[in-house]
């Protein structure tokens, strides 16, 4: 794959550009848009937790809560634009052999420019806010090399999937919403009497759902200048790997027949 | 790829069959475990169909429609797997599958250029180094900077193929496309398909109009329900695809004379030896000319018919004149040539009717009807002499 992909980089580079692009024409807000959802979210969980409902024992709440957002913002919007890419991009699945890897990797790149811009404008926010410049943020590179590579991983696998078997996308969607809720995004499980009385839970919320170590290690990190335990470290990256792993072996595995199909 | 020359093509058994079902993709259960649900048997697309294609060599593919032309081009594109088999193609494969397949409907045509050499693999600058030539050949002038969703069908098709003949191809693979657009960019690509393979590409071509393919292709590969028919030179192809199709008819078309005439030809049509009509034909067949002689009006006597064939250039090679004595209304003559002593090549017959003090201005005619004839590999010309060597024989000779 990684050979191939070198050879076809500019096609690559000319799809990440096209989907960009797309996007901002015919919208008076063009790339403001990648800031509206984020923020609207951080506004709305702000208020609610922060006012309404206060969780207990988190200062600087829309630091803590912007940091996760972000991180889920990508996961979701990674997944839920590569599932139907290669069904929308069948009219040059059609036409030539290439990678067509490429296609949901173009997909995941966007995200990856929205998140970019995104984690800029949270390091300098909270770097000054909560004093977390160290050396701990030489990590944050890494770290986000591979959530990078898990929503590619998993970007792959679901593409490739839809392209087969179209509920695939609508299932996806319906399942992030409770995922969204179940991941410490808002909330911090060591906080909650419930989780402190039920440990198991706690473990399944912390370890069982993927997105939490990497939303934990992003934010021990950014929000709280240290870092992350070994634990999380070692799951980060081999979830990371896995995920690549899978994607691999499940594209690899649907890609033969994917003009057939599309 | 594989020890295979650049532009060479080698397809080994290779079996390719489609799933009819409505739900396309299956289910994911199916997938996952390799199986799938029972439904209609799957059509058979391709049955061990075996191929070689020399570098260079151009290949016509004619058949009916789902005779597996389609999937052919597909797999040696590398677009659909084979089942059972291989296929194998060398070097740089450009394919030009769909009409405004890959083209993003949003962008301009200048935007597409790029994004479409992308997909075989050229990068930045090979792709700045092509965009005028590419722009310039596509005649499209303006318009390269217009979204291509406000092209016409003729204007996807210049683009696309000035894009697809601007790549260096070691192969190309050409479906139908060529029948959009018009005449004068039609030439120009088949010139352009021409220059491309005095340089060495190979070219496999899917065309209903068997004229594009006479031109072009030095072979065809006739394919019926997914095996190989005939793989024959040019001509012969065609006339098993002629006869396959049923449509081997004399066309005929009508070059009139001012009106004032008292006879004209007013049918001409060509049967092969069967009877049935056909335009494609071999050295030493058996030809029948059949034509209509009416008179306008008021019987006519005497009369007589003319006919003329004429090679490419337009000339003679042969001609006759016979009294048919008077005509009333519509009277049937037919022309038996007993053996067909022309060699491969295009020809044209010219048939005529003359009234009793008309003068033959040999350049009229009241119909003509085109017809081809098959190469055959020792001889070269026009006249059919082929006649038997003897080799070191003179000395025996000698009494």
């Amino acid at each position: 794959m990684g050979a191939r992909m070198l050879a076809y980089r500019y096609l690559f580079e000319q799809m990440v550009r096209r989907e960009l692009r797309q996007k901002y024409k015919g919208s008076v807000l063009g790339v403001a848009w990648y800031f509206i959802n984020p923020l609207v979210l951080m506004g709305a969980y702000g208020v609610m937790f922060g006012k309404f409902l206060p969780l207990p024992r988190i200062p600087d709440y829309l630091i803590f809560l912007i940091v996760g957002i972000v991180v889920w913002t990508f996961f979701q919007q990674s997944l839920l634009s590569a599932a139907p890419s290669l069904v929308e991009q069948s009219s040059l699945v059609r036409k030539a052999r290439f990678p067509r890897e490429t296609i949901p990797a173009a997909s995941v790149a966007v995200q990856a420019v929205t998140l970019a811009i995104l984690m800029t404008v949270v390091v300098v926010v909270s770097v000054s806010v909560r004093g977390t410049l160290g050396f701990a943020l030489l990590l944050l590179p890494v770290l986000i090399a591979c959530l990078l590579g898990f929503a590619l991983g998993l970007g792959l696998a679901v593409s490739s999937l839809h392209a087969h078997f179209r509920d695939v996308a609508p299932i996806l969607s319906a399942a992030l919403l409770p995922w969204f809720f179940l991941t410490p995004i808002f909330f911090r499980p060591d906080t909650f009497p419930f989780f402190q009385r039920h440990a198991f839970v706690r473990g399944v919320i912390e370890w069982g759902n993927p997105v939490a170590p990497f939303i934990e290690a992003i934010r021990a990190v950014l929000y709280e200048g240290r870092v992350p335990t070994a634990g999380v470290l070692v799951y980060v990256v081999a979830a990371a790997a896995l995920a690549l792993g899978l994607g691999r072996v499940v594209f690899r595995r649907l890609d033969r027949e994917l003009a057939v199909v599309l | 790829m594989g020890g295979l020359d650049r532009g060479e093509i080698v397809l080994e058994h290779a079996s390719r069959s489609f799933s009819v079902r409505a739900d396309n993709a299956g289910t994911l259960k199916g997938l996952l475990i390799g199986r799938s649900a029972p439904g209609p048997p799957p059509v058979q697309a391709l049955r061990d169909v075996n191929l070689h294609v020399a570098p260079g060599e151009t290949l016509g593919l004619v058949g009916r429609n789902g005779a597996g032309k389609s999937s052919t081009l597909k797999v040696l594109a590398g677009i659909i797997p084979l089942q059972h088999g291989r296929a194998a193609c060398g070097g740089r494969v450009v394919s030009l599958l769909e009409l405004g397949a890959g083209f993003g409907r949003d962008f301009s045509g200048r935007e597409n250029i790029y994004l479409n050499s992308a997909l075989y693999g050229l990068g930045r600058r090979e792709v700045e180094e092509r965009l005028q030539d590419i722009i310039a050949f596509s005649e499209l002038g303006d318009f390269i900077d217009v979204p291509v969703r406000t092209y016409s069908s003729g204007m996807y098709v210049r683009l696309g193929f000035a894009i697809a003949a601007h790549l260096d191809a070691d192969i190309m693979l050409i479906d139908e496309v060529l029948a959009v657009g018009d005449e004068s960019f039609q030439r120009k690509c088949l010139r352009r398909i021409s220059e491309q393979i005095a340089t060495g590409t190979t070219l496999v071509l899917v065309s209903h109009d068997a004229h594009s393919i006479e031109r072009v292709c030095e072979r065809v590969v006739v394919l019926e329900a997914g095996e190989v028919a005939c793989d024959a030179p040019t001509a012969d192809g065609l006339l098993h695809y002629h006869r396959q199709m049923g449509t081997g008819s004399g066309e005929t078309a009508s070059v009139r004379r001012p009106a004032g005439y008292p006879v004209e030809v007013v049918q001409l049509g060509l049967r092969d030896a069967d009877g049935r009509a056909a335009r494609l034909f071999h050295s030493g067949d058996v030809v029948r000319v059949e034509l209509d002689v009416a008179a306008r009006g008021v019987a006519v006597e005497p009369v007589r018919v003319r006919l003329e064939v004429r090679d490419e250039e337009g000339r003679a090679v042969f001609r006759t004149t016979q009294g048919v004595g008077r005509v009333d209304g519509r009277v049937p003559i037919a022309f038996e040539i007993a053996r067909l002593a022309l060699l491969g090549g295009d020809y044209e017959l010219a048939a005529r009717a003359l009234g009793d003090d008309e003068a033959d201005d040999l350049d009229r005619a009241d119909r003509l009807a085109a017809f081809s004839v098959a190469r055959e590999p020792e001889a070269d010309g026009v006249a059919d002499l082929r006649g038997t060597w003897e080799l070191g024989t003179r000395a025996e000779v000698a009494p």
